[in-house]
């Protein structure tokens, strides 16, 4: 079976303060339109914004991003 | 989802480029304009390429007063996907034209380019562009709506 990355940015950004999609895009330099796609694991972000993320949250990055 | 900057900005180039190019073709194809009395000239050509870009440069600013987002790095994943389908429209009208040019044989668009003027096979050349890059916006849309 082959494997799948997911993640748990929209708990993340709830647990935050229920920040809202935009407010996370404009922290981490990419348009709303990506975080939504991210969220629905439709589109795979590059390490860079994975990191921006992941210090956006105070998060590590294992635990954002889930590949199984 | 309502549609975002980048594809309202990608539908009013769409809708630009078929509303010129589709009336200048409409124009040159459907008058036979292209005979080997009427003599084009660059500037024939050059009209619409003009117009397209201040019909742009107004439509964009627009836009673009309304609008604060950004590229980021899918966008440029979908730009470089969509052009690489465009990429593969051309090289098929341009093998397509090739092959029928140099074709030895009869009937069917051999007989029609055989006969064809310069301005009719520049024309034809110049429609597979804007085909190309038509393909190019449809493929960016597809792909900002349902994911790359």
């Amino acid at each position: 079976m082959s494997k799948k990355l997911t993640n748990n940015i929209r708990r993340l950004r709830f647990e935050s303060e229920e920040m809202s999609q935009q407010n996370l895009a404009d922290k981490v330099g990419v348009t709303r339109q990506t975080i939504f796609e991210i969220e629905k694991n439709k589109y795979s972000p590059s390490l860079e914004v994975a990191f921006k993320i992941s210090n956006e949250f105070k998060v590590p990055l294992e635990e954002i991003f889930i590949y199984d | 989802m309502g549609f975002s900057y980048k594809e309202k900005n990608l539908i009013a180039s769409l809708g630009i480029t078929l509303l010129v190019f589709g009336w200048y073709f409409y124009q040159v194809f459907s008058n036979q304009m292209l005979t080997l009395e009427h003599e084009f000239t660059f500037n024939d050509i050059l009209r619409p390429i003009i117009l397209i870009v201040v019909l742009e440069i107004i439509i964009q600013s627009f836009l673009a007063g309304k609008n604060k987002n950004k590229e980021d790095e899918r966008g440029a994943l979908i730009e470089s996907a969509s052009y690489k389908n465009g990429y593969w429209v051309l090289s098929i009208g341009v093998w397509f034209l090739l092959i029928q040019l140099l074709y030895i044989g009869s009937g069917g668009w051999y007989d029609i380019l055989k006969n064809a003027s310069p301005s009719f096979i520049s024309h034809l050349l110049l429609l597979f562009f804007v085909l190309a890059e038509v393909t190019n916006f449809i493929t960016q849309l597809y792909y900002h709506r349902k994911g790359v």
